[in-house]
């Protein structure tokens, strides 16, 4: 593996005094699509919010580049890393544009002008999204899947080397699952991204996913490609499901079918 | 010219019509034409002597205090991502109030350049109150808990003001007219010391209105697209401060400007707060001007400003409450 | 048990406020006057039972309708932050009154009640109405209700603008909450509208605690739900409608008394309405003697005061319920 550019080094995540994450040792490969998954609680949206410096450490640290993240600015930090947050406000009374937009903030200084590369990079997240024919809609008024979209243009217009996205397929019917997706696959294919999301299918994410990293309560119980993560032993410790994992025809990467749950 | 641009235009000669309509209404009958006389070129007849001591100072309450509410309550809206959010409705007027009235009946402040200052450290201590209660325990501030604290902390305040006016006759009659939310009798000595605040806090306002629909986002999403949440709320809330404390020590506790017209103006043109501070501001003056000019000149009744604006202020927020898809369960 | 203790508290406060005043008068010859003993001085007796006597003979029952209505209305909005003064009923009560009151000056003692009752229903009515959308919340009841009660508020101010000034000052001073005008030609208005709504609420007690349970579980067992909560909005109105005729606007109390009644008796309506009733007269008879006492010879209006010691009250429950 490459050396890692965005690493989680014996991280310890609390809320007050109610640890979440404990002793988590992670390294994120670049360059590359990593897939977080894990029973609900077990600590992956926390996790996320800590890599993406939302979250400071009880314990341990989150290190960029060498340093701790921590030690850099917010700004400066979001010129490296974008998140995708899980809720995001409903923009009241703002177009895509707008919103979008505001994705160029660490870009711009307290007083600085907008730029002629601010609306490049405006103009190149809205095609990727295919907003274009958007972009004078307000938020407010669209669609679950087009507002995911907006909001996920909008940290593409960052245009942050890593990407962190928490749960960004949750409320979009499935099309929109599989163009959120690809998407993503694409940002990293084709633009060397880095990308790491928060999923709940574990089929879809072992598809899309270069490398998965499954959670419970706090640890990681299995990581690596999908056909090591999706199995039924680790569907078993980690979601307590019985469950067979058939090889997808297409693609041959795993496919899960749960058949019951089985008692702790 | 795009739609922005037109409306600004057109609220800037509104209030400029307003204002003339205002010159020219009252006890003593000026026209129109002697009114744009006196004020552009001033005499010393009695037409000017009117003009300047009682019809000017009062226009220019009206406008100053309106944008500032204007802009407040468009700031607070994005900072606390309430659309109930307003300095009337928050408690903040009625802290400034309070610590003004007591600052003149008990410690016998009376230098404008003084009271303004009480005026902030009431806003201020209002506000933090406000917002603490509001957003303890795990879920954050709520739209109704914010509005159910505000409304704690102002009636809580006002009856503390009512109380040092009963108690203290001398006080009361030299601001009766002001608690009452009422521009009559204000002079230009009382208006000009607190201006410059005004206009620092506008400014101010204006130059951070990116900041502010950054902070719109939410905290998270502020942070993870570079803003520092917690000093941007820091400033917001000096600016709120700044901009109340000068519109309470200029036209007293004036309610719901700062709801009314940040929600118009979102829902005529929408958009960010680059686009909604400046018209806010605009549309508040036009606001509170209307609402100070209007029964006089219509009714040949001098109902105070701050009553005309619940009247009229109060049926908004129950439409918004009962509509706003933020208010729900 | 806890109801007697709330009685003797109620008694402790009722004689307290006999005695004190300009002129206090010992607890001993308080009782002896109200029990018509010959040993007690002349001055005495008149201080208390015709100075005094009627005007805590108010405190108290206007603090009882005050303290039922505010559980009838928590128990129908199902929220625990919503009483008449703050939803708005009291003051829809008192705009009515004003409008004619700023015309006319006074009014005979037997019109007032139909007024303010009048004010207070179509306040109930008009809450209802706006908060209505596929059902209501108690959210949005306060909220509209809030919104209103600032309406109500600029509206007794807009009309005292057209008043006359004389009559202006004297509604002021009734709006502000105040029992100065206490008479004893009053009290039997304020008896025979807030008695028989508050016994039928007492008498109602299961219905009630049904209502507060929702919709679907008082349906299910068969109530009647809208007529239920009919019938109780216009007990609730009748006991608003009392006390601000008698006494204006008092805030708080409405809100405060059956907390502290659900503190110590818990939720059932049966044991929550006495226990309010009598916490809601202690508590108003206490504000009324601070009203009377802080700045004498001045005196400040009881609402105010009820509103100064039920604000910290209020903040209290909201940081109670921060993690709700």
């Amino acid at each position: 593996m490459t050396d890692p550019r965005l690493a989680a080094h014996t991280l310890r995540l609390a809320y007050g005094a109610t640890p979440v994450i404990e002793g988590l040792d992670l390294a994120i490969e670049p360059g590359r699509f990593t897939a977080l998954v894990g029973p609900n609680g077990c600590g992956k949206s926390t996790l996320l919010r800590a890599l993406a410096g939302l979250h400071a450490p009880a314990a341990g640290q989150v290190v960029l580049d060498g340093a701790s993240i921590a030690r850099r600015s917010t700004r400066a930090l979001a010129r490296e890393i974008g998140l995708l947050a899980q809720s995001a406000s409903p923009a009241e009374g703002m177009t895509v544009e707008e919103l979008v937009a505001q994705g160029r903030y660490p870009h711009r200084s307290v007083l600085g002008p907008w730029r002629d590369r601010d609306q490049q990079a405006v103009e190149e997240a809205l095609a990727l999204t295919s907003l274009i024919s958007l972009r004078h809609a307000l938020v407010d008024r669209l669609s679950g899947g087009q507002r995911q979209r907006a909001w996920i243009a909008m940290v593409l217009a960052q245009q942050s080397t890593i990407l962190l996205l928490d749960e960004p397929t949750t409320y979009l019917d499935l099309a929109h699952q599989v163009e959120v997706l690809g998407l993503m696959e694409r940002l990293v294919k084709e633009h060397g991204a880095t990308v790491v999301a928060v999923l709940h299918d574990l089929s879809q994410a072992a598809r899309h996913a270069d490398t998965m990293v499954a959670l419970k309560a706090g640890r990681i119980i299995a990581s690596g490609r999908p056909s090591e993560v999706v199995t039924p032993e680790v569907l078993r410790t980690a979601f307590n499901v019985e469950a067979t994992v058939l090889t997808d025809p297409d693609t041959g990467t795993p496919l899960c079918l749960p058949r019951r749950t089985v008692p702790e | 010219m795009t739609r922005t641009a037109a409306c600004a235009l057109g609220l800037v000669l509104l209030i400029l019509l307003v204002a003339l309509w205002s010159l020219a209404t009252g006890a003593a009958g000026l026209s129109v034409a002697e009114a744009a006389r006196a004020l552009l070129a001033p005499g010393e007849g009695r037409a000017d002597a009117i003009l300047w001591q009682v019809r000017l100072p009062r226009v220019v309450a009206a406008i100053v205090a309106g944008a500032a509410l204007g802009a407040a309550g468009a700031i607070m809206q994005a900072v606390t991502g309430n659309p109930l959010a307003e300095p009337g409705l928050l408690g903040v007027n009625a802290g400034a109030a309070f610590v003004v009235v007591l600052a003149l009946s008990v410690f016998g402040v009376t230098a404008s350049a003084a009271l303004i200052w009480c005026a902030f450290g009431g806003a201020g201590s209002a506000a933090v109150l406000v917002y603490a209660m509001a957003s303890a325990g795990r879920g954050g501030g709520t739209p109704i808990r914010l509005v159910l604290a505000g409304v704690i902390v102002a009636t809580f305040l006002g009856a503390l003001t009512t109380a040092i006016l009963l108690i203290d006759s001398q006080t009361l009659d030299a601001v009766r007219f002001w608690t009452a939310g009422s521009l009559k009798g204000r002079q230009l000595a009382q208006i000009l010391p607190v201006l410059p605040y005004a206009a620092l806090s506008l400014a101010a306002a204006l130059v951070f209105a990116r900041q502010f629909t950054t902070l719109s986002l939410g905290g998270d999403v502020a942070r993870s697209i570079g803003q520092n949440p917690a000093l941007w709320r820091a400033i917001a809330a000096c600016c709120v401060v700044g901009l109340a404390g000068s519109a309470v020590s200029i036209a007293g506790p004036l309610g719901f400007v700062g709801l009314v017209v940040p929600h118009m103006v979102r829902l005529t043109l929408g958009g960010g707060y680059g686009r909604i501070l400046p018209l806010s501001i605009l549309g508040g003056a036009a606001l509170t001007l209307l609402a100070d000019t209007a029964p006089r000149a219509l009714l040949s009744v001098d109902m105070p400003a701050g009553i005309t604006l619940a009247l009229i202020g109060a049926p908004f927020f129950i439409w918004l409450a009962r509509s706003h898809g933020a208010v729900r369960g | 048990m806890k109801l007697a203790l709330l009685c003797a508290l109620v008694a402790l406060a009722f004689i307290a406020a006999l005695a004190l005043g300009d002129q206090p008068v010992p607890p001993g010859e308080v009782l002896g006057a109200l029990f018509g003993s010959e040993n007690v001085p002349a001055p005495s007796r008149i201080i208390v039972t015709e100075l005094r006597l009627p005007r805590a003979v108010t405190a108290l029952l206007v603090g009882a309708a005050l303290a039922v209505a505010g559980t009838i209305a928590q128990a129908v909005m199902r929220n625990p932050l919503a009483d008449p003064g703050i939803v708005g009923i009291n003051a829809g009560a008192a705009l009515a009154a004003m409008v004619v009151i700023v015309q006319v000056g006074s009014l005979p003692e037997t019109a007032l009640p139909w007024l303010t009752f009048t004010g207070a229903l179509a306040m109930a009515a008009l809450i209802y109405a706006f908060a209505w959308r596929q059902g209501t919340t108690g959210t949005r009841i306060i909220l509209v209700g809030i919104g209103l009660s600032a309406l109500a508020g600029a509206g007794a101010s807009a009309i005292s603008v057209f008043g006359e000034p004389a009559y202006v000052q004297r509604a002021m001073v009734w709006l502000a909450g105040s029992l100065q005008d206490s008479r004893w030609e009053k009290l039997p208005h304020l008896l025979g509208w807030s008695l028989p709504p508050a016994l039928f609420a007492w008498a109602a007690a299961r219905e009630l605690d049904l209502i507060a349970m929702g919709d679907d579980v008082a349906q299910g067992r068969g109530q009647p739900v809208n007529l239920a909560r009919a019938l109780a909005i216009l007990a609730c109105a009748m006991l608003s409608g009392a006390a601000v005729a008698a006494a204006g606007l008092v805030a708080f109390v409405g809100l405060a008394a059956p907390h502290i009644a659900r503190a110590l008796t818990g939720p059932r309506h049966a044991r929550l309405i006495p226990a309010a009733a009598l916490v809601g007269a202690a508590l108003l008879l206490t504000a009324d003697i601070v009203a009377r006492r802080t700045a004498p010879p001045l005196q400040l209006p009881v609402g105010l005061v009820t509103a100064l010691l039920g604000a910290p009250f209020f903040a209290f429950l909201l940081w109670k319920r921060r993690n709700d």
